[in-house]
Order: structure tokens, then sequence, then C-alpha cells
């Protein structure tokens, strides 16, 4: 089973253009899923562009507290780099500067002339992740992007895909992992609002506060925020909430599949067990790029 | 652009800097160095300040405003190479971030040159360094907006890739021939990550060769591939290969960047020509938009101007679907200025202010005809003032306190603009006040404006007055009550006109009937219209 492959298939039988790879924490496995589906699509000749955006805690970006790892890239393949992280050699070709600035510099694209590593630095800001996807579907047929769940929402309302990847570095036990990427994926997945319905049109963030309220005043129409990265409720509480609510968005994500990393420097689970329980939590294929394995 | 010795912040808010400053700023980083430099020019400039009006005049004259804009265009999207030019003088080999900056910067400046060839006063930027620099990076690629280190630009190079590529397919092909093995002999299609999982359940004896065990559990191995010799040996040579690209590449920067560092020099001072030309062009371009002509400059003290306008309020009625009215002043010494309520004072006192900043900054004005001085000191005082000073003061306690730092601030080339000193005491002594002001400018030769709603001032004080014409007829209450609707009929109804009147020539106020006209009710009007007749 060649699992990036799978995952691309998925994502473009959705019409997906750009794939999130998000996480639930840090070493996750984003980054293995993110190589794979890479290395699905250089294999089919398709003209990719990487780009990465790291937040704290998210894994991080040069000039934050650990490097990213640098992928190992083919030729024509497009990136986002920041001019301090450019290597120099082997030297690649420039394509352009981005508007953006990072700790390392200004963004610009780059693409691959020679293989080798090369290290993807991402802009600090919504509107900045927007620039970037839409200047690297401009050079090539498919984004992929090393994500973070708060900036999916350059996703929203387009023909963009997601993917979910969970690991034992993010829990204390394999359940408290499976009820994560749960959460996680049912607040990703949230519907889009009925037009025809009653509804309250939030024009911010739905807290956990405004949650408790609205379970409090048993509202029944649809609460309906922008996207779904602005429900901010935390936790199983806030979870709990929105299974009472009827939350909806304008503007849809689409989530395709889910990925597990099931061994942590500090903690492992039973591979086949957790990539079942993830399958089964959130009712997406799901797959162990280190395994080789698919549970649906 | 500095001109705190020109203004303070308050007076440089009321008469306009901040939106001055913001239609004739530039758009590159090149641009904003010079700009931040300017300084107002002083009395005893005006041949300078003359000759920096008439240049930005003949720019806006001789290249039409989708030119303009096409050179502000092409600013706008200019990195910035000091930086670049810094490090180069200084012994750093450029990396390719920097070279595409300054292939940006020629490329960029050839393009200006194209288009301002029509216009033989630009400042000079094209260089030979800009030529030479040009043609050095030219191998990076026909489109002068991408850069790479092309082969084109040494023939080792190429070898060396050549090489390279190569030696890296050796290794993928011997690493791939191992992995396939690898995956083979554990029944999988293919291994996709460098650390992989085997679960114990589907192994069959031990870990087969060139698989080695990272950690192991009772249900699974986790795993890594090891390189057998093949590989090894060819990894070896696609190291050396690299490394002979990575000298090669390293050679070719170095020699741009000596290159770079030559002419730094030259580029550094096309880089300033360039700064020059963003500000020129953004003065014209402002000059072309709001009508704008070159004022005659005065070494003596007048302030003349016909058709006037004071922009900001001219860009808030357009807005709002309304006109300016431009107005006439011929100004040479400390006046009075009376009119109705919203007859326009204070914009023309704003207006003054406006222009004679604007000549001292060596700009066009918004005029049909202007001739003014140049003035070491424009001073706002009154109404509009923003409360800045002494927050336990009373406003009246505070205009004193203003007036007083005017007044002890040597400037023997003062424009003062005072709208409605002394409002706020009894009108007998706020009289009295206005008169000692215009009596100690006149005294001290300055050119100033006294807006006022007090009667006899001209008079006592012995300097001219100037009137606003006022209502032609007390407008028609709008049907629905809307503010908007009723500024429109007032508007209307208003002559805005500045004239000279008598000395003794009593000021029009007419707010009765604009209480009415802005929705007061008639009760209430009918009451002070009868307070007044008593």
């Amino acid at each position: 089973m060649q699992i990036g492959s799978e995952i691309l298939e998925l994502a473009r039988a959705r019409g997906a253009a750009t794939i999130f790879v998000v996480g639930i924490g840090r070493d996750v496995g984003k980054t293995t899923a993110l190589r794979a589906i890479y290395a699905a699509a250089a294999a089919r000749g398709v003209r990719t562009g990487l780009a990465s955006i790291g937040r704290d805690g998210d894994g991080s970006q040069a000039g934050g507290a650990r490097p990213k790892p640098r992928l190992w890239l083919a030729p024509q393949t497009t990136f986002v780099t920041a001019a301090g992280a450019l290597p120099r050699t082997p030297a690649a070709e420039i394509v352009g500067l981005s508007a953006s600035i990072s700790p390392a510099g200004r963004l610009l694209y780059a693409r691959v002339r020679m293989p080798g590593y090369y290290e993807l630095v991402g802009p600090p800001t919504a509107s900045g992740v927007r620039e970037i996807v839409d200047g690297l579907r401009a050079l090539g047929e498919l984004v992929i992007v090393d994500g973070a769940v708060d900036r999916v929402a350059a996703l929203a309302g387009s023909n963009g895909a997601i993917v979910v990847s969970c690991g034992a570095a993010a829990a204390g036990t394999m359940a408290e992992a499976v009820d994560d990427v749960a959460a996680l994926v049912a607040r990703l997945c949230v519907a889009p609002f009925d037009p025809d319905a009653p509804a309250i049109h939030l024009e911010g963030a739905l807290t956990d506060a405004q949650a408790a309220a609205f379970v409090a005043a048993d509202e029944r129409r649809q609460i309906v925020v922008r996207d779904p990265t602005q429900i901010v409720v935390r936790g199983r509480a806030g979870s709990r909430a929105l299974a009472l609510l009827t939350v909806r968005c304008r503007r849809p994500l689409t989530v395709v599949a889910a990925t597990v990393a099931s061994i942590a420097a500090e903690r492992s689970f039973e591979p086949r067990e957790f990539a079942e329980a993830v399958a089964r939590a959130t009712n997406l294929p799901t797959f162990d790029v280190y395994a080789g394995t698919r549970a649906a | 652009m500095n001109v705190h010795d020109l203004l303070d912040a308050s007076s440089a808010h009321v008469v306009g800097f901040d939106w001055l400053a913001r239609a004739v700023a530039p758009v590159s980083p090149y641009g904003e160095r010079v700009f931040e430099a300017l300084r107002p020019f002083g009395p005893g400039e005006e041949s300078a300040a003359q000759a920096r009006c008439d240049a930005i005049a003949r720019c806006e004259a001789a290249m039409p405003p989708d030119r303009l804009d096409a050179i502000r265009g092409l600013l706008a999207d200019l990195p910035d190479v000091v930086g670049a030019l810094a490090r180069a003088s200084m012994g750093d080999a450029l990396d390719d971030a920097a070279l595409l900056e300054l292939r940006r910067f020629c490329a960029t400046i050839e393009r200006i040159e194209s288009l301002t060839a029509e216009y033989p006063e630009r400042p000079v930027i094209f260089n030979d360094a800009i030529a030479a620099v040009g043609v050095a990076l030219a191998p990076a690629g026909r489109d002068a907006s991408a850069f790479y280190l092309a082969d084109a630009f040494d023939a080792k190079l190429a070898a060396a890739r050549a090489l390279l590529g190569r030696e890296q397919a050796e290794l993928d092909a011997a690493r791939g021939r191992e992995s396939a093995l690898a995956a083979r002999a554990l029944g999988r299609e293919t291994i996709e990550s460098d650390e992989f999982i085997v679960m114990r359940a589907d192994l069959r004896g031990s870990l087969p060769a060139g698989v080695r065990a990272i950690r192991e559990a009772p249900t699974y191995v986790l795993c890594a591939l090891e390189y057998g010799e093949a590989t090894l040996a060819a990894l070896a040579r696609r190291d050396a290969a690299a490394t002979a690209v990575a000298e090669a590449e390293a050679r070719v920067r170095a020699r741009l960047s000596a290159l770079v560092r030559e002419r730094a020099a030259r580029l550094d001072a096309a880089a300033r020509g360039l700064g020059e030309l963003d500000v020129l062009v953004a003065a014209g371009r402002y000059a072309q938009r709001y009508a704008c002509v070159a004022p005659s400059l005065d070494a003596g003290g007048v302030l003349a101007f016909e058709g006037a306008r004071f922009l900001p309020l001219e860009d808030e009625l357009a807005a709002a679907g309304r006109q300016f009215v431009p107005l006439d002043l011929e100004l040479r010494d400390a006046a009075v200025l009376t009119g109705p309520n919203m007859g326009g004072k204070s914009v023309l006192l704003q207006t003054c202010g406006f222009l004679a900043l604007a000549c001292a900054l060596g700009l066009p004005v918004p005029a049909e005809r202007a001739r003014c001085a140049l003035f070491d000191r424009i001073a706002w005082l009154g109404l509009g003032r923003d409360a800045s000073i002494g927050g336990l003061l009373s406003s009246f306690a505070r205009e004193v306190v203003e007036l007083k730092a005017i007044l002890e601030r040597a400037a023997p080339r003062l424009l003062i603009l005072v709208d409605e000193f002394a409002r706020t005491t009894t009108p007998h002594e706020g009289k009295a006040l206005s008169i000692a002001l215009l009596e100690r400018l006149r005294e001290r030769r300055a050119v100033g404006m006294l807006a006022t709603h007090l009667s006899g001032i001209a008079a006592a004080a012995g300097v001219r007055h100037f009137a606003v014409r006022g209502l032609r007829g007390i407008p028609h209450r709008p049907a629905v009550s809307e503010v908007a609707q009723a500024l429109a009929a007032l508007a209307e109804a208003m002559d805005y006109t500045i004239e000279e009147v008598g000395p003794d020539a009593r000021p029009r106020a007419d707010a009765i009937a604009l209480t009415e006209l802005l929705g007061l009710d008639g009760d209430f009007v009918a009451a002070a219209h009868r307070a007044l007749s008593q």
C-alpha cells in the first residue's frame, strides 16, 4: 500500500488543489505525512508547491524554538522559504518575492533545480497564508502545506482538503489522543448553514463563554460562524456544548483523512489499535505512514 | 519630512500637513529616505524653493498621469538594495536573494529610464554601473523578476552540476534497490518514511538484511534502513560531487559580489537618484491630481492667491458629493476676518496655512494663481488646536499659554492664523485682547489673520478688515430635517467670497437663521428673535 498515493487520491477525488496537513500537536507525524503525499505527487509528475505554516507548539519556523525538518525536494518543485533559510547550495531558482516577512527574512518563492534538502518557512499572518497559497497555486498544479489548525481558514470555501495528523507525542493516553483528534475533526467538519432556517450569525469567534450562554438559553437556532476556525471552544466541556448546539459555518472545510504516529520518544501506543480507534472516532480513512497500513 | 521648525504639531494638523504629506509621499524605500530628509525652505531660500516648485510643475506637464502612475508602480515594487550594497562593500559574498534584488533594481532603472526619456530634467539614475551589473546578472534567466545561478554563469558550474546529477541518480538507484528489496522482504509495496513500523504478526522470522531495529515492543518493531556498501560508496561520490557544485557556485557568487563591490558607489548614486525621482514623481502626480500651479515665491511678506482650495476639505466635500468654493485673498500684514457662522472663516485661515506650508515645502499649490512669501514660522491659535497643552488649564488659559509661546519664539517672518481668539471670555475683554494681539503683530511686521465675530477690532487696531459676504438669503428649511440636507441648502445659499470692507463694517452672524435651518424648533427660534429685538 502506498499511503501517500492513497491520501493524494482522496484529496484529488474531492477536487482539491491544496492540501493542508494539520496536527493535534507537535511531533505527530505531519511532516512524514506531507513527505508521503509529496512523494506520491512527484512520482506522478504533478507540479507541486510546498509551504509551511508553523506556530508555537505546532512546529516552529526559523527564528522559533525548534527548527522545522528540512525536506528532500525534487527538481521543478516550488516552495516558500525565507531569504535567510534558502541554502546557498545547491542553488535554487528564486521565482518571486512575497510581501510577507518572517524572522528569517523576506519570504520568497523558489523552484528546485537540483535535488536537495530545503527548509520551508511560512508567513506569520493569515493574509500571508492566503497570499502564499495563491502564489504557489499560480506556479503549479498542487499545493501541499505543512499547516497549523488556526491557519486553515485560508482553505475555507475553496477547493482545499485537510489531512489531520495525531500521535502519541501529543497526548498522555491513547484515549486522550483519540478524543482530541475526534474533537478537532468534529470542529473542522462543521456543516454549511441552511439559509432557509433561523440562524444567529456571529461576526467573530464562538467562544467557550458564548457557547455556554447559548446552551443555558436552550438556543435552537443555527449558530453560524464564518468558518470552522472561528469555533474556539476548548476541552471536553466545549465539545459537549457543541454537541448540544447547532453550530454551522458560512465557508466549510473538507477533511479527507487522518494519519497516526503511534510511537513517540516518551510513549507509544499499539499501532493498529490506535489507527482503528482514530478511524472509528473520526469516521475518516486513517493511515499509519510508518506501518504502511490503512484502518477504515 | 520634518517640519517641526516651521510649525508645531497642532498647527500642522489644523492646516493639513498630514494630508499633504500623504498626498506627496513616495512609494519606494529610496524615495522614503529622500522624503524623510526634506526640510522646509525658509526666508532667503526663495530661489531654491521656486526652482523646486517649477521643476515639479515641469515634471507634471512633461509626463501624463498614466506615465507617472506607471513609474510609481515600478518604484513601489522595487526591493531595497541598500543593505546588499553595504554587505558587498564590506566584502560579503551576496546570496541569491540579494542578487535577485540587484537584478530587479537594474532592470527597473532601465525601464524607468525609457519611461522618463521625454523629461530631460529627470534626476540622473542610469549609469555605467547599472549597465555593467545588469549585463553581469543577465545569465540568471530571461525574466528579470527571477534569479537562478544558472550554468551560463560559468562553464565549470555546468560540468560540476552534470556530474552531481549523475552521482545523485546512481545514489537514488542504489538506495531505491535496497529499499525495494527490504520492502519486498517485509511483504510491503514500499517504505515511505525514514523510520517505519513492522508488526511482529507480519514478520516471518527475523528482520531482513538491510533493516535494523531501533525500538522493540511486544507487538511491533520500529525499524530503519541500513544501507549497504554499494549505496555508501554512491553516497560518498555524490557528496564529493555536491561539494564541487558548492565550490563552483560560491566562486560565481564571489565574482558577482566583487563586481558589485567595485561599483557600489555608482550603484548607491543610482539609488539616491531613484529616491529623488520618486519624490519628484509623487509631487508631480499630486500637482496633476489636484490641478496645482507653481506659486510665485516672494521675498516680501505677502500671501496672495486666486481660486485657492483647502484640499483636505475639498476631498471631504467631494466624498459627500459637494464642491469646494475656491477663495481669493491678498494678505500683506495683520488683518481681521469677519463673517457669518459657517461662512468659511476657519477654512480661509486653513487655506492660508495650507498654501504657505506647500510653498515652504517647494510644492505647487492648489490655486489658479498664487504669490507667497516663505515664512520661518506658521502658527495657528484658537479654535481647532488640540488640547495638548496643559490639561488642567481652562481653554482661555491654554490659548494664552500658546500665544505666549508663539510671541516669545524668534521668528522674523511669522504667519499667524487666529481663529476666534479669546472667545471664551467676555466680549469686552476678548475684543481688547484681540486688538492688543493685532497691534503686536503689526509691530512685528507679521503676516496674520484674526477671524472673529466681535465688531470694531480692525478699526481699533488700525488693520485691514476682510469679510465673508455671507448668506444671499435665508434658505428654506428642508422638508426632511437632516443635517446633510441642511448643510447642502446652506452651502447653496452662502456666498463665500472674501472682500475687503471698511474697518468699521459690522460682522454678520446669521446665527439665529442657522439654528432654525439646522433643526432647532420654531418656538426656540422665535424666542431668540424676541430676545434679539429687545
